[in-house]
C-alpha cells in the first residue's frame, strides 16, 4: 500500500532521513521504533508532503506522492496525526472534528455518518462537543486529533507519538482505541518511543537511528528481540 | 450634552473607519503573519478607483464602492502572489520591505495618473438628519451603520461558512491546517481578498467627508497599527475595539483637548496602553 524507496530528506546540510526504503501493506499496524530525534517525525511529515525529500520516492496505492501538495495528499487518504496534536485550540471540538472532514466537505451525509462512527469510537468527546478544544486534559486532546483525522477518512493513517505526555491509563486506552481503529478496516502506522505498548498492537516494527532504519521483524521476532529489548524496553 | 453626543457620533465615525482599515490588516498579520504597511496603499486606491468610477463613469456611489471593493480586491490578491507568496520562505524582513515597496509603488502609480492635488468624493448623501437638537450628516450615519453591518457579515462568513473556518483554523494552527489538507495558498488569496475589500469600502466610506489624494493612506495605516498593537496583533475583537477606542480618544480628545493634538492621541495612548499591558488589550489568537 505504502512503499517508500531510498528516501533522503535534508534540512540545509544535515541528513535527517538517510536512504530509508520501508512499506506498510493494506490492514496492517506497522509500528514505527526510535528515540527523539531519531527522525520519526521528519519520515511522516515526508510522506505527508510537509517535508519534500531530496531523494527518492513515496508511492502510496502505486501513485507517486513526493511532489504533491499537503492537501492533495490528505485528499489521496494519506493523513497525518502530528506530534503534540496541532488542534485548533479557540475553536470547538466539533468544529475541529468537522474541519477533519475539509477535504470532504461536500459529501455532507457522509461526513456526518462518519462523525457518528468517531464518536462511538471516542464516546467522551460527545459530552465536550461545544467546550474550545484547547480547555480539554491531553488525553482528550490526543483523541480530538485522532477523532480529526479519522474525519478525513484515510486509507493509511500515520499517528506520531500519540501517548507521548499522558497518563499511564490513559496510554493504555489510547493503544487500544489504535488497535481497534485498525481492527475496522485503517491502515496504520505509528511512531512510538513507548515500545512495548506499541509492539503489543503490532503486526510489524521497524526502528530508526540516526535518520536510517537499523532494524525490521514482525511482531514476535522484535518482542524477543535482545538488543530491542535492551535499547527501547529496558527489560 | 448636545456637544457631547455630537462627539460620540464623531468618535463612532472614526471608530467605524479605523476599524474596518484595521480588520484587514489584523487578519493579514494573524494568519499569514505579514505586516502588510502597504495596506494604507490599498485603501488610497480604493478611494480612488471610487473616485475615477464616480467622477469619469458616471456610475452610482454604490455601484463604485462595489466596483472599487473588487478592483482593489484583485490588487491585493496580485500583491500576495506576485509579491508576499514568493517571499513566504524569506526572513521575515523581506515581507516588510516587500510591503513599503508595494506603498511606494502604489502611490507613484496614483500619483502619475492622477496628480498629487487633493480631491473631493461626492456622495449622494449629503443632508443632515436633526434628532432633537442631535445633529448627525447622513454620510456619518452611513459609515457608522456599513461599519456595523460589514463586521457582522465578516463574523458570519468567519464563523458559518467552511471557508471561513479555514481562514480561523489557520490563524490558529498553521501545522493544524495542513494536516487536515486546508489548501494554504487560498486561505491566503482569500485572506488579502478580504482585507483589500474592506479597505476600499472603508475608503469609500470615508472620502466623502474628507480628501482623496496619493498621501491619504499614511496616517491611516500608522493608525491601524497602533489599533491591532493595542488590541493584540491578529484579533478580530481587538481590531474592532481598539478602532473604537482610537475613534472616541481623538474625537473627545480633539474637541476637549485641542483638535491640533488630535493625531498625538492615539500614539499617546498606545505608549499607555502598552505599558500597563504590553501583549495587547486582548491576547493574540482570541478569535
Amino acid at each position: 500500500m505504502l512503499q517508500l524507496k531510498n528516501v533522503d530528506v535534508c534540512y540545509g546540510s544535515f541528513k535527517a532521513l538517510n536512504n530509508i526504503s520501508m512499506t506498510v501493506d493494506t490492514g496492517e499496524l506497522v509500528v514505527l521504533l526510535g528515540a527523539n530525534g531519531a527522525g520519526k517525525s521528519s519520515l511522516f511529515n515526508a510522506i505527508s508532503g510537509l517535508n519534500k525529500p531530496s531523494a527518492g520516492d513515496v508511492e502510496f496505492e502505486d501513485r507517486r506522492l513526493n511532489g504533491l501538495k499537503p492537501n492533495a495528499i490528505v485528499s489521496g487518504g494519506v493523513v497525518q496525526c502530528a506530534e503534540g496534536r496541532k488542534l485548533f485550540p479557540h475553536m470547538s471540538v466539533l468544529q475541529n472534528l468537522m474541519l477533519g472532514a475539509y477535504v470532504h466537505r461536500r459529501d455532507r451525509a457522509g461526513n456526518k455518518q462518519r462523525l457518528n462512527e468517531v464518536l462511538e469510537l471516542f464516546p467522551i468527546l460527545e459530552d465536550k462537543a461545544q467546550q474550545p478544544a484547547g480547555s480539554l486534559s491531553g488525553g482528550q486532546q490526543q483523541m480530538v486529533a485522532i477523532g480529526r483525522a479519522m474525519m478525513s477518512r484515510p486509507r493509511l493513517l500515520m499517528l506520531d507519538e500519540p501517548s507521548l505526555g499522558l497518563a499511564p491509563l490513559v496510554v493504555k486506552q489510547m493503544f487500544e482505541i489504535i488497535k481497534q481503529i485498525n481492527s475496522l478496516g485503517t491502515t496504520v502506522l505509528l511512531a512510538e518511543q513507548n515500545a512495548f505498548a506499541a509492539l503489543k498492537i503490532a503486526d510489524r516494527a521497524y526502528v530508526m537511528e540516526n535518520g536510517q532504519l537499523v532494524m525490521e521483524g514482525d511482531q514476535e521476532t522484535m518482542l524477543g528481540n535482545e538488543q530491542v529489548r535492551r535499547a527501547y524496553i529496558g527489560a | 450634552m448636545n456637544l457631547f453626543f455630537q462627539q460620540i457620533i464623531n468618535g463612532l465615525t472614526l471608530g467605524s473607519i479605523y476599524g474596518l482599515v484595521a480588520l484587514g490588516l489584523t487578519l493579514v498579520y494573524g494568519i499569514l503573519h505579514i505586516p502588510n504597511f502597504a495596506h494604507g496603499a490599498l485603501y488610497m486606491v480604493g478611494a480612488f478607483m471610487s473616485y475615477f468610477l464616480m467622477m469619469d463613469l458616471g456610475v452610482h456611489y454604490w455601484v463604485a464602492m462595489a466596483g472599487s471593493a473588487a478592483i482593489v480586491a484583485i490588487l491585493a490578491v496580485l500583491c500576495e502572489r506576485l509579491v508576499f507568496h514568493p517571499l513566504r520562505n524569506s526572513p521575515p524582513i523581506h515581507d516588510k520591505i516587500a510591503a513599503i515597496g508595494i506603498l511606494l509603488f502604489l502611490e507613484a502609480l496614483v500619483q502619475m495618473f492622477w496628480g498629487a492635488d487633493f480631491r473631493r468624493l461626492s456622495s449622494p448623501f449629503t443632508g443632515i438628519l436633526n434628532f432633537d437638537g442631535l445633529i448627525i450628516p447622513e454620510q456619518r450615519l452611513l459609515i457608522i451603520v456599513g461599519a456595523f453591518v460589514l463586521v457582522a457579515a465578516l463574523q458570519l462568513f468567519l464563523r458559518k461558512t467552511m471557508i471561513g473556518a479555514t481562514i480561523i483554523a489557520m490563524a490558529q494552527s498553521r501545522d493544524g491546517a495542513f494536516l487536515v489538507g486546508i489548501d494554504a495558498n487560498r486561505v491566503a488569496m482569500m485572506t488579502f481578498a478580504i482585507s483589500g475589500v474592506l479597505a476600499a469600502i472603508a475608503a469609500t466610506l470615508y472620502a466623502p467627508i474628507n480628501l482623496v489624494y496619493p498621501a491619504m493612506g499614511h496616517l491611516v495605516i500608522m493608525k491601524a497599527f497602533v489599533i491591532i498593537i493595542l488590541g493584540g496583533m491578529g484579533s478580530i475583537p481587538g481590531a474592532i475595539a481598539g478602532g473604537m477606542i482610537i475613534g472616541f480618544a481623538e474625537a473627545f480628545g480633539g474637541f476637549y483637548i485641542s483638535t491640533a493634538y488630535k493625531d498625538i492621541i492615539a500614539f499617546g495612548l498606545l505608549v499607555v496602553i502598552l505599558s500597563v499591558r504590553p501583549q495587547g488589550l486582548f491576547a493574540k489568537g482570541a478569535h
